[in-house]
């Protein structure tokens, strides 16, 4: 197995503030993993500077080999990164089905001036988009909703949506910001098997979490940051019984120690 | 295949239609608005010259309203300078035609291709620009083209009073010289623009640009070129109008800066925004009502900006999604 995504020193600074300071990771071709770290670590930030939204400082970000530092967001979703966000970003004047359809953005090949003529290979392309929008919609329990103005269903629903739309894109890594935020506890529990399922379709996962439940069941391998920078990695055995990770972030809320030990 | 493809296409009806294609399907509303069309082309038998005249003005500007629709409506970017693209086609047939001797209907495809080229370049470093900046932009690109068509750039545009003794337009040897000749000429256009506007809206170039409007970030990580995306939104809107530039050109026989000032610009912003952005039936309903109502209360057209005014301001605090929106689901 080669790395599929790797960080190597990277960097960004905003101002005279490192946000996040000579990083390097690996994330290994059909593993899940989870990017931990206290509040304000700079885990989103991490995210930002893989899909483009912000542009490293220092160092390189490497996807399949290729060096995508510095790639506009949708080159780098060309080359097969998708996200999902922290707080969640859905089209909010369209229904749950338009938006899971939006991720096949990539998969139309259509011209603008095929899609204005209306022409035979577009109308067909249409076709093939919606049933496979509806496969995907199946698939994530969520064709009850098809319907539904996306921004009007609660907010378990809503991330399953999101997800759904990166997942209709068919992308080789996904990065998933906070999934199980706001979920509760059947809804979390749902949400690692859709994980697991995710990665047995051949697809790569990188998450943030605060859940513990979903960081310590689901992960192949933990990357700890604190204050921007790596304090530990490891499988989810070592990163429970480090104890600079127990210092910087389990320790210090007592029930989150309780969730973990 | 029509019939294998109808449960899915039930399936993902959008609740919350306007009511008028919720109580009728899309399908009915196509079909009126097919009768509609066809019963335009009774137009002329129908009325008096200046009626028709009267048409085919709402036709030239429903087309170039469509076409602002495009940019401003679905693509979501403030552009107030569209009434320069009008007139840049309105122009090029004007100088082919009356400088050089072109037959109308060859001038026809330089004018889009003009239009569309200037927008692309316009566009090109101003979409980087949101809101509001990018209004301001566009309102300058507007200013300078009437001024330098007023200063007879280039010795060709004729200054202040512009080019006039346009020819009319030739087809199969017949001369499209009546008012009635023309309107058709025009409804045709018009129709032919109806239906790429329709397609637009069901292909994924159109939801491209509804995805952009929405939400600009989340669309760029599902890999849309929004640069690239909205260059060509401009252009094409602005090759439209450059289409309808032509089609006023032959109607009036005559261009003149004045007809591309900002205030035109101003008047087609705010159809859009008045009729329902996005919304084809709604962007013709604020057409009309700023070309036809005018004309049929006559004795008050002197207070048409007044009266839209108010239409403005009223529409605006009461329905800021304009008159006929966009069908789309309501949260």
């Amino acid at each position: 197995m080669s790395a599929l995504l790797e960080l190597q020193g990277a960097g960004i600074s905003f101002g005279g503030l490192h946000a996040v300071d000579d990083l390097s990771f690996a994330v290994e071709k059909g593993h899940i993993v989870a990017l931990i770290g206290p509040n304000g670590a700079g885990k989103t930030t991490v995210f930002n500077m893989i899909t483009g939204v912000y542009r490293p400082t220092k160092g390189k970000v490497c996807f399949q080999g290729q060096e995508i530092t510095g790639w506009q967001p949708h080159a780098i979703a060309r080359a097969g990164i998708m996200r999902t966000f922290q707080t969640i970003r859905l089209f909010p004047a369209m229904s749950v089905f338009e938006n899971v359809r939006a991720g096949g953005h990539l998969r139309a090949q259509q011209y603008w001036w095929q899609g204005m003529l209306s022409l035979p290979a577009q109308r067909r392309e249409e076709t093939a988009l919606a049933e496979r929008t509806h496969e995907i919609l199946c698939k994530l329990d969520l064709d009850r909703f098809a319907n539904e103005p996306a921004t009007s269903l609660p907010y378990g629903v809503q991330r399953r949506v999101e997800l759904a739309r990166t997942l209709a894109a068919e992308p080789k890594l996904v990065i998933l910001d906070e999934p199980a935020a706001g979920l509760n506890d059947a809804e979390s529990s749902a949400l690692n098997r859709t994980i697991f399922g995710i990665r047995d379709s051949g697809i790569t996962v990188l998450l943030v979490e605060h859940d513990m439940n979903v960081v310590m069941n689901v992960t192949d391998h933990i990357v700890v940051i604190n204050f921007g920078r790596k304090i530990a990695e490891g499988n989810a055995a070592a990163i429970r019984s480090n104890p600079q990770v127990i210092e910087a972030y389990l320790g210090r809320d007592e029930n989150e120690a309780e969730n973990v030990t | 295949m029509d019939a294998k493809l109808k449960p899915l296409s039930q399936s993902v009806s959008i609740k919350g239609d306007t009511l008028f294609s919720r109580r009728i399907g899309l399908k009915g509303a196509r079909r009126i608005a097919g009768g509609l069309w066809v019963l335009g082309l009774f137009v002329p038998a129908l009325f008096d010259n200046a009626w028709i005249s009267i048409a085919a003005i709402f036709a030239i500007y429903g087309i170039v309203a469509l076409s602002e629709d495009i940019i401003l409506g679905r693509a979501g970017m403030f552009d107030m300078g569209h009434a320069g693209y009008f007139g840049i086609g309105a122009y090029v047939t004007a100088i082919l035609n009356v400088t050089f001797g072109w037959p109308i209907f060859a001038t026809i495809p330089f004018a889009i291709l003009v239009s569309a080229g200037v927008g692309a370049l316009l566009a090109a470093p101003l979409i980087r620009l949101r809101g509001d900046y990018l209004l301001v932009a566009t309102i300058g690109f507007n200013a300078i083209f009437v001024l330098a068509m007023r200063n007879n750039l280039g010795g060709i545009t004729g200054g202040s009073g512009g080019i006039t003794d346009i020819g009319v337009p030739f087809l199969f040897g017949f001369q499209l010289a009546s008012q009635s000749a023309m309107f058709w000429l025009d409804w045709v256009v018009l129709g032919i623009v109806l239906v790429l506007m329709r397609n637009l809206d069901a292909s994924e170039f159109g939801r491209t640009l509804r995805y952009l409007k929405q939400d600009e970030l989340a669309s760029t990580t599902l890999g849309v070129d929004s640069r690239m995306v909205k260059t060509l939104a401009f252009a094409i809107g602005a090759g439209l109008a450059g289409l309808a530039g032509t089609l006023f050109a032959v109607q009036i026989s005559t261009v003149s800066p004045s007809s591309f000032v900002f205030t035109e610009s101003v008047t087609l912003f705010a159809i859009v925004i008045v009729g329902g952005q996005g919304s084809i039936p709604g962007v013709l309903l604020g057409t009309a009502l700023m070309f036809i109502l005018p004309q049929i209360f006559r004795d008050f057209a002197q207070y048409r900006y007044l009266i839209f005014g108010f239409a403005m301001i009223a529409v605006m605090v009461l329905r800021p999604q304009g008159l006929w929106p966009q069908r789309s689901v309501r949260a």
